[in-house]
């Protein structure tokens, strides 16, 4: 009789320790940190500062705030794009056409480029001497010289296409999936019913999506939020702060100015938002419920 | 299983071996790579053949990690005997109490007044009690490099002072094809390089008087303006994000005639575009005609307090900037020797731009300005902190003297802590 008290939690150990691991510890220690001063540099300031860093962070850090609407534009313009073009793309490589393997093909690959890679590919697209608004000019279109990630008016849609390019297959590829177990019937049964194209998508396709789409915006929602790489490597957060996201702004705290206090206050600042959004986005959009 | 077994006895024997036959030193190379790992393993053979008791492992790190490598090592007790290290981040290593005083070492030895007076002084600055805690090897200098074969096909005079860098950058400008005068350097590193020019331009000597900085100085912001007013007209408009890959990227593949860089990027210069095409001028004076310089980083060795054999790290570190092996290893990087028996080499004549700065260095009119560098927040300050302010400026968005205000904040808070510390 008694394994069967033990029995559950031996059995339940093995994921609490790794939860404990890798979720509980990493961000408990962030916690501390937040409240901590600690300079790599200045080991000699290093201690306990209570709420200082949130003080500072909340009502004298103004590139905390910009980094924030920042970031949250970039969310939303990322999300909602990917999502719109994902699923016109979905829609179309669902479609019977020749060629379609190819195409599919095709639209999936930016997915499996890393995100340095991209960075590297689009640099060279937009170099100004040797890129395409190079070419562009010569063909009198635009101006010679013209770098598009130097010029703060063009400096955000050339970023947003960037990662548009690698962004779009994701969801192109979930939907698509989900896109494949609508069954015909359903499409036969509304054309009986008068139902034209545009009527069997908004009233088949799209609830039939609606899980996916959920999924698919809420995690990319918060990957982008954390993205770093592309950013980081294609503008490095600039010129002059403009394309500097909350992460990128730690990341520079933190790694670049050994600031690990501080960054670790604008880290909880991220996660707490993150975790905010999360519960609501879920309760919201009712995921898991399908009544 | 067996081969693990073979392993732990040959490092086992390895160990116990040590201790009567040669003594190994271990020396981390500070800018490891394809460039410079060969000079030093042809330098540690030499080494070696000399002195057949001690044996010398080589590290190579590259530049870009090394303070981190330096930090984990002194954090974790496995730093090596001697390392190389550049005046940036010497004063980081002292603050950890890592390194051994040299100067005992270097008065009673051979290289007692050998060592170049203007590189000693800025290796003593970087520590809090004023001792040399590295042995300098090679000094550097801020340059512009120019294309001495436009300058002579159109017939332009090479500048002197900013004014007429100024001019000669828009008469060799020409949007249409692409050719710019001049290159800015507006992303990563970019402050560091601008404080040298605008104190270039100003004559100011000092960087701070009586614990104010003099960055905010009216003729340092008059500096920064004039560069400012040349973005997009004499340069490109990508140079808003440039670091030194895109800078050196746009130099070598001719899009723009000069670059404001130092003897540093000799090798990547002169591989490009060869002697005929490009030559190397001091940085231009302003009006006073006071030829003020704030010095690069300088190069040494140190040898680290966690040595079990200072006493052959010392002798590997004397040999290094011994007149032969530091005018071998100077020569092949393109930098000014800090043995001063070296100066009268043969290849020093035939290298034109390191002869110019030694001669600039050695002119007794030449005025030094160092850079705070021992300031443990001086990183953060004119890299995190400062140089999207310095993007703003060229983008129109901030004034050259408010830029300067801000940062000169910066720099007399941290010096004053910095003073009330020592």
């Amino acid at each position: 009789m008694r394994t069967r008290t033990w029995a559950p939690y031996a059995l339940i150990a093995p994921t609490l320790l790794l939860m404990a691991v890798f979720l509980v510890y990493p961000i408990a220690s962030v916690g501390w940190f937040s409240l901590r001063q600690h300079t790599v540099t200045q080991p000699w300031k290093n201690g306990f500062i209570g709420f200082e860093n949130f003080r500072r962070m909340l009502f004298e850090d103004q590139l905390f705030w910009q980094s924030l609407a920042f970031s949250a534009k970039w969310v939303v313009v990322e999300v909602g794009l990917q999502l719109v073009l994902g699923l016109v793309l979905a829609l179309i490589v669902n479609e019977t056409f020749v060629g379609r393997a190819l195409a599919r093909s095709l639209v999936f690959s930016p997915w499996a480029v890393s995100g340095v890679l991209t960075t590297g590919i689009w640099i060279l697209l937009y170099n100004p001497s040797t890129g395409i608004f190079q070419q562009l000019a010569q063909w009198g279109i635009g101006d010679p010289g013209t770098s598009v990630l130097g010029d703060p008016a063009t400096v955000f849609p050339a970023t947003v296409v960037t990662e548009l390019w690698r962004g779009v297959p994701f969801f192109a590829i979930l939907l698509l999936a989900d896109l494949q177990t609508i069954p015909n019937d359903l499409y036969e049964a509304a054309s009986v019913d008068g139902a034209g194209r545009w009527r069997r998508f908004i009233s088949v396709t799209l609830p039939h999506l609606r899980d996916a789409i959920v999924l698919s915006t809420l995690l990319r929602a918060v990957w982008e939020f954390n993205n770093v790489d592309l950013i980081y490597t294609l503008t490095g957060g600039g010129p002059a702060n403009q394309t500097t996201t909350l992460p990128l702004y730690v990341a520079r705290k933190a790694v670049d100015s050994h600031d690990f206090g501080y960054g670790s206050a604008l880290t909880m600042a991220g996660f707490v938002i993150l975790l905010f959004f999360s519960i609501l986005y879920l309760r919201l959009s009712k995921f898991g419920s399908r009544a | 299983m067996k081969r693990l077994l073979v392993a732990l006895a040959l490092v086992v024997s390895a160990c116990s071996a040590g201790q009567d036959g040669p003594t190994t030193i271990t020396f981390w190379d500070n800018n490891g790579g394809p460039g410079r790992t060969p000079i030093y393993e042809e330098l540690i053979k030499r080494f070696e053949a000399a002195n057949p008791t001690i044996k010398v492992e080589y590290v190579g790190i590259p530049s870009s990690s090394v303070q981190q490598k330096y930090d984990t090592a002194i954090a974790g007790g496995s730093t090596p005997d001697v390392g190389g290290v550049t005046t940036s981040y010497l004063a980081h290593l002292v603050g950890q109490d890592a390194l051994e005083p040299l100067d005992e070492r270097v008065e009673s030895g051979p290289l007692k007044g050998k060592l170049l007076p203007g590189l000693l002084e800025t290796v003593r600055q970087t520590a809090m009690d004023g001792k040399l805690y590295a042995a300098p090897a090679s000094g550097n200098l801020d340059v512009i490099w120019y294309r001495s074969d436009l300058f002579a096909e159109q017939k332009i005079a090479v500048p002197s002072t900013w004014d007429q860098l100024v001019d000669a950058a828009a008469k060799l400008t020409k949007p249409a094809e692409n050719k710019y005068g001049f290159t800015i350097r507006g992303g990563a590193g970019s402050v560091f390089q601008l404080l040298a020019e605008a104190y270039s331009y100003s004559g100011v000597d000092k960087f701070y008087d009586g614990g104010k900085s003099t960055v905010a100085d009216p003729r340092n912001a008059e500096l920064v303006s004039k560069i400012a007013g040349i973005y997009k007209k004499s340069t490109p408009e990508a140079d808003v994000n440039n670091s030194y890959t895109q800078m050196v990227a746009q130099f070598t593949g001719g899009t723009v005639a000069m670059m404001h860089h130092n003897l540093g990027s000799t090798g990547d210069v002169m591989k490009a575009l060869g002697a005929q095409k490009v030559s190397a001028m001091p940085l231009p004076v302003g009006p006073s005609g006071k030829r003020t310089v704030v010095p690069n980083p300088t190069d040494g060795f140190a040898v680290f307090k966690g040595s079990k054999n200072s006493d052959a790290a010392w002798k590997f570190v004397e040999f290094l900037t011994s007149a032969e092996s530091n005018g071998y290893w100077n020569e092949k990087v393109g930098q000014i020797p800090a043995n001063t028996d070296v100066r009268s080499a043969e290849w020093i004549q035939k290298n034109p731009a390191v002869k110019m700065a030694l001669g600039v260095l050695e002119d007794p009119a030449t005025v030094l300005v160092p850079a705070p560098v021992y300031l443990p927040e001086y990183s953060s300050i004119t890299k995190t902190d400062t140089e999207p302010l310095y993007q703003k400026v060229l983008l129109g968005q901030l004034s050259a003297q408010e830029f300067l205000n801000q940062l000169a904040a910066k720099l007399t808070t941290a010096q004053q802590e910095w003073e009330k510390r020592k």
